[in-house]
């Protein structure tokens, strides 16, 4: 019946000790069904040892009452005397309990003892009433005894006494009469419990067997096998395995994305690899100092490039690994924009292009992750910057406006370069797309900024300047409740 | 009436005292001595004494003989130091009141065990025997024919009042345990013939005896033509050796009275008395007393008819039960009231 989920040596040293350590599931339960189980029992048994003597007392009292009543029926005055006379019959009522010992005294307020046992002194725990039967239980002669009690006036027209009659039995035929049915009753009590705990050991088993199903699935896939699980289950641990497929797919996208970067990086170094390889034999084979410097010029920028180039990658992958593990946070969109607008700010001017901020807001609060949207910012600029310096001798502007819509933030960099052609703004966010292959860059800057975006559900947009260039317009929501917070 | 009772024990206790001395069986030099009280005839016991020591080497048996009222009272009294370590009596409703009042003790064992039920009460009184109540005639002696019941005896009484005054026997029910128990089962059973017999015996003069010997002696000796309520085993014993007597079982009603024993609770020896109860329930014991004539056992062999320690009545037999109704017999004011009319009965006559 206790089926181990795995059998011990498909397991290591650690995860063995782990098991050995670990708390039973199963074990927890049925010690507490048990517990539940023996507290019910044992309330129900202690209910039944009262129930059952009371049983045997109400049983047994009533001997006692007929005995006694027919006693008092044979009291009477005569001659202004108090006369007994004791039937057989009443004796024999209570010769019914056939081991137990009868003790009895007939009294009169008025004229003392009568008959029966002189030293049989009892008093009822209740104040006595004339004509009302009370039983009690009293030691007496060294036995616990069960009296019946009864106190009534005798009259006859010269005179009246009051009469007090007092029987008692043992209480061995009760104890034997209750204890018959505590025992039958306990059986059944012990029996039910045996019962119920068999049952909740069967139906813990039930109950976790879907777990051990999912386990095997899992345990007994190919290596690399990350598809989702499809065995049936029950509602209860349904979510346990959407949970467990929904992991997997994540584990799936990141081992896509880890397998892309590797290509990229692969794509990204080869070009300028070789490039650097032929201008090094280009320098090998030149015999000319001057042609031999400028093959080394053209190393060195070569070199300058593959480093931007390593630096992207390496900016790319913290952004990958930072959109997978960080969880958004609130943040200041101001705080990354400003600080990459001052970044490029320098470099552009040097490439003849004027990078302006326009933003009237003094903080813009958004739900995000500031490292990424730093990068986002970074390559919108860049990529603006290389587009419109290109080849043009007077300055122009770059310009990065933010404003504030009823919802959103509107993040605006416009560039006033050549364009991108209608049939190109679908492909530009393509990786390795490039447009145009005369401009230097990778092919990944603005695939990045879209799984940024992606990430930050944010929308993106891609417009023409008037009266030419190009407007990268994201839309990304307000922090709503954090306002309502203030 | 209490008082008087006491004063009557104490005299009695000293006769018998002074009577029957102790008898002693079995080795002087013997370990174990154990004292039994008992309202049992010696003549009766004796055998099953001297099989009991010659069974039981180690013990010597110290036998006192008491009437039945005075052993009640002596164990009473004896009750926190007693001298027997064995109660035996036929009165069964003093022995059950001794019990009922707490002056026995218990005693298991595999004998106890296997008695019926209605020859035990509380695992504390055992009945060993039970016999007939009868009444031995002189056939001799007796006027018109033998009586076969109470109302034949009445009859025989009114016929020849002259021949049976004073010629009639029974128990001093004053005196006598088992005489007042038989008196007043009698009254039980049929209170109308009880009442007619009272009043004969009164008018008739009937001689009252402490001890059923007595009352055979007489009617063996031809001074009494009746014993009325005998007890069976000593009747059929002298009736099997003597011509002149003739035992009748009452047609209307035969009372059935048992023997019983008792340990008293601060017995010397309960051992040695737990082990005589075991000898005399034993088949050994109870086959003995059949075929040697002692006493009617609780389960007679009843292959032969003729044996006269077989019961065989020609009427209802009323078994006296070993139980609480014995105790009514006892009650104060009914016993009280009991001996009065019985007095009253006896006495009137005695004025006259």
């Amino acid at each position: 019946m206790w089926q181990k989920s795995l059998s011990p040596q498909n397991l290591n040293d650690d995860e063995k000790l782990a098991l050995k350590k670990a708390p039973s599931l199963r074990f927890r339960f049925i010690v507490s069904g048990v517990i539940v189980i023996c507290v019910i029992a044992g309330i129900a048994i202690n209910l039944i040892f009262d129930y059952s003597r009371q049983l045997a007392d109400l049983s047994y009292d009533r001997l006692l009452r007929s005995a006694l009543l027919q006693m008092d029926e044979n009291i009477a005055l005569i001659d202004n005397q108090v006369s007994v006379d004791i039937p057989w019959s009443a004796f024999a009522t209570l010769a019914q309990a056939d081991e137990d010992r009868v003790f009895y005294k007939v009294e009169s307020l008025e004229q003392g003892f009568i008959t029966g046992y002189d030293n049989l002194d009892s008093q009822p725990p209740k104040q006595p009433v004339l004509d009302q039967m009370q039983f009690y239980n009293q030691s007496y002669s060294g036995e616990s005894v069960r009296f019946a009690w009864l106190e009534r006036h005798l009259t006859n027209p010269e005179s009246a006494q009051t009469v007090r009659i007092i029987l008692g039995q043992t209480r061995l035929s009760r104890e034997k009469m209750a204890s018959s049915i505590t025992q039958r009753a306990v059986e059944v009590v012990v029996l039910i419990a045996l019962v119920a705990i068999a049952l909740i050991m069967i139906g813990s088993h039930l109950v976790l067997r879907p777990l051990h199903r999912i386990e095997w699935a899992l345990e007994e896939r190919v290596k690399g096998d990350l598809t989702p699980i499809t065995i049936n289950t029950p509602k209860e641990t349904h979510h346990l395995k959407v949970a467990i497929n929904h992991f997997m797919a994540r584990l799936q996208k990141n081992l896509e994305q880890l397998e892309n970067y590797t290509a990229d990086a692969a794509h990204q170094l080869r070009t300028p690899l070789a490039s650097l390889k032929a201008l090094a034999e280009n320098a090998r084979d030149n015999t000319s100092p001057e042609k031999q410097h400028l093959a080394l010029e053209n190393i060195v920028r070569q070199c300058d490039y593959l480093s931007q180039t390593v630096t992207l990658l390496l900016n790319q992958a913290v952004v990958s690994h930072r959109l997978q593990t960080h969880r958004l946070e609130p943040m200041d969109l101001l705080v990354p924009i400003t600080a990459s607008c001052r970044e490029h700010a320098v470099p552009a001017l040097h490439q003849g292009v004027r990078l302006s901020y326009e933003c009237s807001l003094q903080e813009a609060w958004v739900l995000g992750d500031g490292f990424s949207i730093q990068q986002m910012m970074q390559n919108l600029i860049e990529n603006a910057v290389r587009y419109s310096g290109h080849q043009k001798q007077q300055q122009t502007d770059v310009i990065v406006r933010v404003e504030e819509l009823s919802k959103t933030y509107r993040i605006q960099v416009i560039d006033y370069g050549d364009g991108i052609a209608e049939e190109e703004k679908e492909r530009v966010f393509e990786r390795f797309y490039r447009a145009r292959y005369d401009i230097a860059g990778s092919g990944v800057g603005l695939s990045m900024v879209k799984d940024i975006l992606d990430h930050h559900h944010a929308h993106i947009e891609i417009l023409d300047t008037q009266p030419k260039g190009t407007t990268f317009q994201v839309d990304i929501d307000k922090l709503s409740f954090f306002r309502g917070r203030i | 009436m209490k008082a008087w009772l006491t004063i009557i024990m104490c005299f009695g206790l000293s006769l018998a005292w002074a009577e029957s001395p102790t008898v002693w069986f079995g080795k002087k030099n013997a370990s174990r001595v154990l004292v039994i009280n008992s309202a049992l005839d010696l003549t009766s016991f004796e055998p099953i004494l001297q099989d009991f020591v010659a069974q039981y080497p180690d013990v010597r048996v110290a036998y006192r003989d008491v009437n039945t009222l005075e052993l009640y009272y002596l164990t009473i009294e004896e009750q926190s130091s007693p001298v027997a370590s064995l109660a035996i009596s036929s009165a069964m409703d003093l022995h059950f009141k001794l019990v009922n009042d707490g002056y026995a003790r218990t005693y298991q064992s595999s004998l106890t065990d296997n008695l019926p039920q209605d020859f035990k009460w509380r695992d504390q009184l055992f009945a060993f025997s039970l016999e007939p109540i009868v009444m031995l005639v002189n056939k001799d002696a007796f006027p018109g024919p033998l009586p076969e019941d109470r109302q034949s005896l009445l009859q025989t009484i009114r016929q020849h009042g002259q021949a049976m005054t004073k010629r009639i026997g029974t128990y001093d029910i004053r005196q006598s345990g088992v005489g007042y128990l038989l008196a007043s089962q009698d009254a039980r059973q049929a209170d109308l013939t009880w009442g007619r017999l009272l009043e004969a015996f009164g008018s008739h003069d009937v001689q009252t005896y402490c001890c059923t010997h007595n009352i055979i002696d007489d009617v063996a000796d031809g001074k009494l033509v009746l014993g009325y309520n005998l007890l069976g085993s000593y009747a059929s014993q002298r009736a099997k050796d003597d011509d002149r007597l003739k035992m009748i079982l009452p047609k209307d009603f035969t009372l059935m009275l048992m023997r019983a024993a008792l340990i008293p609770k601060n017995a010397p020896n309960p051992q040695d008395a737990g082990l005589f109860i075991d000898f005399l329930l034993s088949d050994r014991a109870q086959k003995m007393m059949q075929e040697q004539g002692l006493l009617f056992p609780i389960h007679p062999d009843v292959k032969n008819t003729d044996d006269p320690f077989v019961v065989s009545a020609p009427g209802p037999t009323g078994i006296i039960e070993l139980d609480q109704q014995l105790l009514v017999g006892r009650d104060y004011a009914k016993q009280q009231r009991f001996i009065r009319n019985w007095e009253i009965a006896f006495e009137i006559q005695r004025e006259e």
